[in-house]
């Protein structure tokens, strides 16, 4: 009867997980690295218009300050779009591993 | 193979088997942790953008002229709110709701009180509130754009 190679199979596990790691991490952090800085490239460009805006008058006092203080809401609302996406991506992470273990383990019992 | 060693390499497959089948039923257990794709709440939130940003424009004409609609659009952020508020494992898309509702910030809520104190807003302001507000729309409908479709689920 053939022996279970236990130290195959985690090491199969291993180097399957890392890679799966590897491609969920990158593809993550270019997108949320990405969303932060078209936020700020943004920002500059918004806050530059509106001061002009208000300058000319064509917006008051009270307009331009909710336009800012809004600027900081939408922020905090695409932190937590990324907060929700991170989950997403650890919950497809987790489940390729399961998928990678069950595939490995099963691979290898006669 | 001796017999005593067949016995115990029959015992280790049934254990690492189980052992197998816990840390999945475990894994399982513990990998949700956040709610699905969920269609009726995506159609909620597009179509409440396209309706804010339509009573926005509106903005420049008085608050009075346009109370209804006012209230009309409240009622249907406030279905669409609840209707997140109902499902499980959804918190960062009802704190999301929150931000964009508040009328104490200064996103739809904000927008929306500012408009009732003033009478009217500047057609500058407007437009570029609306920009603001289209953004803020787009977090809500990009994270349950991003979450895992029925198809993807794992069973």
């Amino acid at each position: 009867m053939a022996n279970i190679d236990i130290g195959a199979i985690l090491k199969n596990v291993e180097d399957q997980t890392k890679a799966l790691a590897q491609k969920q991490i990158k593809e993550y952090t270019q997108q949320a690295v990405g969303d932060v800085k078209d936020l700020l490239e943004r920002s500059k460009a918004d806050l530059k218009r509106w001061v002009e805006e208000l300058a000319r008058g064509e917006m008051d006092k009270d307009e331009f300050e909710s336009l800012v203080q809004g600027q900081i809401d939408v922020a905090e609302m695409r932190a937590l779009k990324q907060a929700g996406l991170a989950e997403v991506q650890i919950e497809s992470f987790v489940n390729g591993v399961i998928d990678i273990v069950v595939d490995a383990a099963f691979a290898a019992i006669p | 193979m001796p017999k005593e060693n067949r016995s115990h390499f029959a015992t280790n497959t049934i254990r690492f088997r189980n052992l197998i089948a816990i840390s999945a039923s475990l894994f399982l257990a513990a990998c949700t942790l956040i709610a699905h794709y969920d269609q009726v709440a995506y159609e909620h939130a597009t179509s409440a953008k396209v309706d804010t940003l339509a009573l926005m424009d509106k903005a420049t004409g008085s608050y009075d002229d346009h109370e209804k609609e006012v209230d009309a659009l409240v009622r249907q952020l406030d279905k669409a709110y609840e209707y997140d508020r109902g499902r499980s494992l959804n918190k960062i898309t009802i704190a999301q709701w929150n931000v964009l509702r508040d009328p104490n910030r200064n996103l739809v809520g904000g927008f929306l009180k500012m408009w009732k104190a003033k009478g009217s807003l500047s057609a500058t302001f407007i437009a570029e509130k609306k920009l603001q507000i289209a953004d803020a729309f787009d977090q809500i409908i990009a994270l349950e754009s991003g979450k895992q479709k029925p198809s993807e689920v794992k069973q």
